[in-house]
């Protein structure tokens, strides 16, 4: 029930449900101190196995072997970094990987945005039946060997175009896209056609801008989609190493290190001779920890761009 | 069919996604049979008449969309003459698809029947089960969080706790398979749920979790809740942000209090998001991720663990029997569009927002 | 170097200097193989004045070597030849082979490892045995010549004949090694020592646990953890652990699923009397509390992990398993608790655990179909399997990577020892990819020393620590791991029946009593004894719901192709 203290007209600031900053109630105190101690809790089960995981990246690999370790690393070593960064793919890959990414969210948004316009006018007579079209691609999926014989009978086997090409338009993208422009009001687009804005202008020029937290959500999930596939560099290029990406040659180096990790046990009796030579399981977090990072730094870059729904109540003020 | 060998992350594989992001259109207000007829009349009218006049004014809305229709039809639609495989005895490189062996309906008897259909039977439910579990916890989980993370006031430390919560989305299944292995072991081999149950009293002898059939797809919708739970919140945070803050102001005057407003006001604002997920998501049902089972799975739960995309990765790729893989993946597509399309009806008789 | 070395020589006193420094100028530098061959400027030899360049596909888990790896610019530098790699994991392998035959075009080379031929059979193979005939590829006509019908392909998918050049274990003289890598029933150094080095022969199921126990009651904990009797290795794709070893009991050679008689015949044991003691003895065990109820639920990380704490005294495995494991507690200097092969056997029966290698049948490397430079990437193999070239890839460079001492042994020195088994390093120096696949002149070369240096006897010795060496010392001075095993007798003619290529519906009935076992066998093991009759029955009516004929009758049709042609 409503409170009996607090009955502040108007709040100052754009609060977003909560109750304006003025006094404290004793209701308030015990919400806020349990729901904070609950989120707090929840984060450090959040936090914690990625710890783990930089603990054991950052821990002998003979060591790691044997288990326990908790957030700090038993025995440091930089040397499964070491592994990892002296592959000598993996700048190329990284490269690659970074100009896939922004080629394939660029021309996704691009895209996906246009065709969520339109499939968002209700004037439009084929509306209905392409969005049918486009949502039942989410529910079946050719194969493997017909999707590859279209990639290799339209010349893309081996090349850049194979990673962005395929992947233009992703239903469910456009499913976010079409129901967030579809809540824009009427007004604002009436206006922008009284203004002499045909489809296209009224696209690019009034609906994008208003969109900016759907476009962000959009072009995060497809980021870290083409982040982390490698499934496409397996089938489609794998023939030239200059096109391979970031996690093809993480999967790689992953097994290579499992397989010597098979016969590390050499018959050159111990292991005296020789601690150069890293286990699966610590190299294992070094490849998870290097191929994450960059990609968890996208999400908090965006993150300004979820507040912009002040817009759309603008205008009905 | 989707892929069953083990992907990162695809732009689908979270079972759970919010989509929508459909702000309030009028609370309530309006009675639900007045706003199904508006509906309806707008609906109708555009579609009455698809006349050439029509067509060529609406050329600029046909220029962004069915270039980008045809793009999808060769790119999606094309490929599945391949559905072909289902019906052959496929062996690769016999020359094309058209080289091989035709056995008619041999490959779908394969897998429905005898020790094969029975085994295809459990795992069909066995998906099921783990995917319906998943996604009511998973939801329920998500739609809570996004509304207690609304609640905190200070911004750095939402956008912290926001970043926290979607970290455990990066790390690959196998890590995470293995991270609930451990946690679920005995004290003594870092299993420390076991550790806090002892500790707590509740159980006198540590639990052998993974051991017991039953608990699996509780373990499953529990690892998938700890994974996805903070990535699942983006897009209702981001719904909820949508929100025009007039609406609070107004419940303020009104003298609403906290949970007044997010039952009146939040929840309602999200419905449409939170319903055309789910109808996108019972779709999904038969497509759980494959790793998470495969990895956490051994011989004493396998009567509840194994997954359609595990069976089909041993008895379809392991073998070389491509056949098989395609027909379970005609089958899971003929479940998917039911499932939708039955969702999609319900939610339009209860008058809810719809997908198609 | 080299070229001051012979110019000296040339401009110095006799003949005999000359002759003996080149000699040791061929020795020290077997990189070099002089391009003395009968090859008059024709385009289908490797030479740096007609450079080549060969598209390579690799199902291996090795890296692709570092663009300033000194072998490959030796094949640059010797034979004009660049290679162009599509390195394809053993995971990946699947799919990727689907998709390619679906495409039908091929890099030159084909290196697979695929049990199930398809790249053979799907026809994108060179049937080779009229290249051969010819003459031109000596060293491979000679690697063959001995078992062309055990390399050769005999079902009826594509004409019969030679594809696919076995990339290991077609021995040239002896086999030498000292570890261990097969399957046994383990136990830990320090349960032995323990119990005060007891005569292993004759060893019995009881009797293994009867140590297990004995120590285990001494030690209940080890390192603050508790002490784990006995682990079953039932993780994903190890199930083997499980089901292996009612064979290995019954004194037969490791033939898969199958058992197979004096006759010749094959048939599955596992739901044979033989299965049924192993078990009933592990399910006491388990009632017991012997045995660590968490085997099933382990993954391999965790497995490793309870191994290389040491917690664990015995399991049943194969020795090229757990090198992790081993590989952490001799860097921890806790040679006691790495482990020694048993071997337990039922009454009566001789134990045969160790089995002569096996050559690789229908694994390694062949040419492809769509190949424009067949002649060429035939001659790269066989060049490739000379004498100088597989010294290259495999002991490295010498003065380098190792030397050659006075009486021409090969050995290594630490630091040569370490830069062998660093994984960066050796993407600079070794051809790991393009060796995995390669045929090798496995066993001896021709002056004496191991092909590998993990099998040169020398090595061994110098590197096994003072325990080790103490160890085997108080077991009548054996000098290898190997030592205590078995020696392995002749190998049947069909031998091994593991890689018996079967029909498609054997293949899936193969499968399905694996996945049978798999869950069926932790019920029994880890129900209570009292019930152990009930369950057993239920897991053999499991079983003959599966075709097993099928399977059996896949496997004895295999068996007898084998005896007609092999």
């Amino acid at each position: 029930m409503s409170s009996t203290t607090v009955a502040k007209p108007l709040a100052r600031r754009a609060s977003r449900g909560g109750s304006p900053r003025r006094k404290w109630t004793v209701e308030q105190i015990i919400f806020t101190t349990l729901n904070t101690t609950f989120l707090l809790a929840l984060a450090a089960l959040m936090i914690y196995p990625l710890l783990n995981t930089l603990a054991i990246s950052l821990n002998d690999g003979n060591d790691a072997v044997r288990g326990g370790i908790g957030i700090w690393p038993r025995v440091f070593s930089l040397q499964n970094y070491n592994v990892v960064f002296n592959m000598h793919t993996i700048y190329q890959a990284f490269f690659m990987s970074v100009l896939k990414t922004v080629v394939v969210v660029a021309t996704n948004l691009f895209f996906t945005s246009m065709l969520a316009y339109a499939l968002s006018r209700k004037e439009f007579i084929f509306r209905r039946s392409i969005t049918l079209i486009f949502v039942l691609t989410m529910y079946f999926d050719a194969g493997l060997i017909p999707n590859y014989l279209l990639i290799k009978d339209l010349g893309m086997l081996n090349s850049f175009q194979a990673y962005w090409v395929p992947t233009i338009i992703s239903a469910f993208n456009l499913i976010v896209l079409r129901t967030y422009m579809k809540s824009i009001p009427d007004e604002i687009i009436e206006s922008a056609r009284a203004d002499g804005a045909g489809e296209f202008r009224t696209w690019w020029q009034i609906v994008m801008p208003l969109c900016k937290p759907a476009l962000a959500v959009v072009g995060l999930f497809v980021a870290v989609g083409s982040w982390n596939s490698w499934l496409d560099t397996l089938l489609y290029n794998s023939g030239d190493p200059a096109l391979s990406t970031l996690q093809y040659e993480l999967q790689k180096l992953l097994a290579s290190s499992m397989n010597a990790g098979m016969n590390s046990v050499a018959a050159t009796g111990s292991a005296a001779s020789g601690g150069q030579v890293t286990t699966p399981i610590a190299l294992r977090s070094a490849i998870t920890m290097v191929a994450a990072v960059p990609i968890l730094f996208v999400y908090p870059f965006l993150q300004k761009h979820f507040v912009s729904g002040l817009t759309i109540g603008s205008v009905k003020g | 069919m989707t892929d069953p060998v083990s992907t990162l992350v695809t732009p689908v594989s979270t079972l759970v996604t919010a989509t929508g992001l459909e702000p309030a259109l009028e609370p309530a207000g309006s009675s639900r049979a007045q706003n199904r007829k508006a509906r309806k009349n707008a609906a109708k009218d555009p579609k009455r008449k698809i006349t050439w006049d029509r067509v060529w004014a609406q050329r600029a809305l046909l220029a962004m969309s069915v270039p980008l229709l045809m793009y999808q039809i060769l790119f999606k639609y094309v490929p599945v003459y391949g559905w072909a495989i289902a019906f052959q005895h496929y062996k690769p490189g016999r020359g094309s698809i058209w080289n091989q062996k035709w056995v008619g309906l041999q490959n779908f008897h394969n897998l429905f029947t005898g020790v094969n259909g029975e085994r295809f039977r459990r795992v069909v439910v066995n998906t099921m089960g783990q995917s319906v579990l998943t996604l009511i916890v998973g939801t329920f989980g998500a739609i809570v969080l996004a509304l207690l993370l609304n609640e905190v006031k200070n911004l750095p430390f939402k956008r912290i706790l926001q970043n926290i919560t979607y970290m455990p989305h990066f790390l690959s299944w196998v890590i995470v398979a293995s991270l609930a292995s451990v946690a679920l072991s005995l004290p003594s081999s870092g299993g420390f749920i076991n550790q806090g149950l002892m500790s707590l009293h509740l159980v006198d002898h540590p639990v052998l979790f993974l051991t017991q059939p039953n608990y699996f797809w509780g373990i499953v919708a529990g690892t998938n809740l700890w994974k996805e739970l903070g990535w699942n919140t983006i897009l209702y945070l981001a719904a909820i942000t949508a929100i025009d803050p007039g609406l609070y102001e107004a419940a303020e005057v009104d003298g609403a209090g906290r949970y007044r407003k997010m039952f009146s006001i939040t929840l309602p604002s999200i419905r449409p998001t939170i319903v055309v997920l789910l109808i996108i998501n019972s779709g999904w049902i038969l497509s759980t991720n494959f790793e998470l089972p495969y990895f956490l799975g051994n011989g004493l739960v396998s009567d509840k663990s194994e997954t359609i995309d595990v069976f089909v990765l041993r008895y379809g790729y392991q073998l070389g029997n491509y056949s098989l893989a395609v027909v379970a993946g005609i089958f899971k597509t003929i479940v998917a569009v039911i499932l939708v399309g039955s969702a999609n009806l319900a939610a339009k008789r209860l008058n809810q927002e719809t997908l198609v | 170097m080299k070229r001051d070395l012979r110019l000296g020589v040339l401009r110095g006193t006799g003949r005999r200097l000359t002759v003996a420094a080149t000699a040791m100028a061929l020795i020290a530098l077997p990189a070099c193989s002089p391009d003395n061959s009968a090859d008059k400027n024709n385009s289908d030899t490797l030479n740096p004045s007609n450079p080549t360049t060969l598209s390579v596909w690799i199902t291996t888990a090795q890296q692709a070597p570092a663009p300033d790896n000194k072998i490959t610019k030796l094949l640059k530098d010797k034979l004009g030849v660049t290679l162009k790699y599509e390195i394809v994991t053993p995971d990946n392998e699947d799919q990727k082979i689907g998709v390619t035959l679906a495409g039908g075009q091929y890099p030159d080379l084909i290196g697979t490892g695929d049990l199930k031929q398809r790249f053979l059979e799907g026809g994108a193979l060179l049937r080779l045995d009229d290249m051969l005939k010819t003459g031109a590829y000596p060293n491979l006509a000679a690697h063959v010549k001995d078992d062309i019908k055990k390399m050769s392909y005999s079902g009826d998918q594509v004409d019969k004949g030679l594809y696919i050049f076995p990339n290991y274990n077609r021995f040239y003289g002896d086999v030498t090694g000292g570890v261990y890598y097969g399957p046994a029933f383990w136990i830990q150094k320090r349960v032995l020592a323990d119990a005060g080095y007891p005569d292993l022969s004759n060893m019995t199921l009881d009797r293994y646990f009867q140590l297990i126990s004995d120590y285990k009651a001494k030690h209940p904990q080890t390192n603050g953890a508790p002490t784990v009797g006995f682990e079953i290795l039932a993780s994903k794709g190890r199930e083997w652990g499980m089901t292996n070893p009612p064979a290995l009991l019954a004194g037969s050679p490791n033939n898969g699923g199958v058992i197979v008689d004096s006759n010749n015949h094959a048939s599955i044991y596992a739901d044979k009397d033989i299965a049924k003691n192993f078990y009933k003895v592990i399910n006491q065990q388990y009632s017991s509390g012997l045995v660590d109820p968490e085997s099933f639920t382990l993954t391999l990380d965790q497995y490793t992990a309870k191994l290389a704490t040491g917690t664990v005294l015995g399991m049943h495995d194969q020795g090229w398993d757990f090198g992790t494991a081993t590989q952490s507690l001799q860097s921890a200097h806790k040679d006691e608790y790495t482990y020694v092969p048993l071997m337990p056997v039922y009454p009566g029966v001789k134990p045969w655990y160790q089995d002569r290698a096996v050559m690789n049948i229908n694994q390694g490397f062949g040419v492809s179909v769509s190949s424009k430079q067949p002649k060429k990437a035939l001659k790269f193999l066989d060049t490739m399997l000379s004498e100088e070239w597989q010294k290259t890839l495999s002991w490295g460079v010498a003065g380098e990577d190792y030397q050659v001492g006075a009486d021409g042994v090969f050995s290594r020195t630490d630091q040569q020892r370490k830069n062998y088994k660093d994984v960066t390093w050796r993407a600079s120096n070794r051809l790991d990819a393009l060796l995995d696949m390669l045929p090798k002149h496995n066993g001896k070369f021709s002056d004496g020393n191991a092909y590998s240096p993990d099998d040169q006897p020398a090595e061994f010795y110098a590197t096994l620590s003072d325990y080790d060496k103490n160890f085997m010392a108080k077991y009548g001075n054996k000098k290898t791991w190997t030592d205590f095993v078995n020696k392995a007798p002749q190998n049947p003619k069909y031998y091994p029946a593991w890689n018996i290529k079967l029909s498609d519906d054997a293949n899936q009935v193969n499968q399905q009593l694996t996945d049978t076992s798999v869950q069926n066998l932790p019920k029994i093991i880890a129900g209570k004894p009292a019930d152990f009759d009930k369950n057993w029955q239920a897991y053999v009516d499991a079983i003959h719901k599966v075709d097993v004929k099928v399977y059996e009758d896949a496997v004895n049709a295999g068996i007898k192709d084998r005896l007609a042609n092999w």
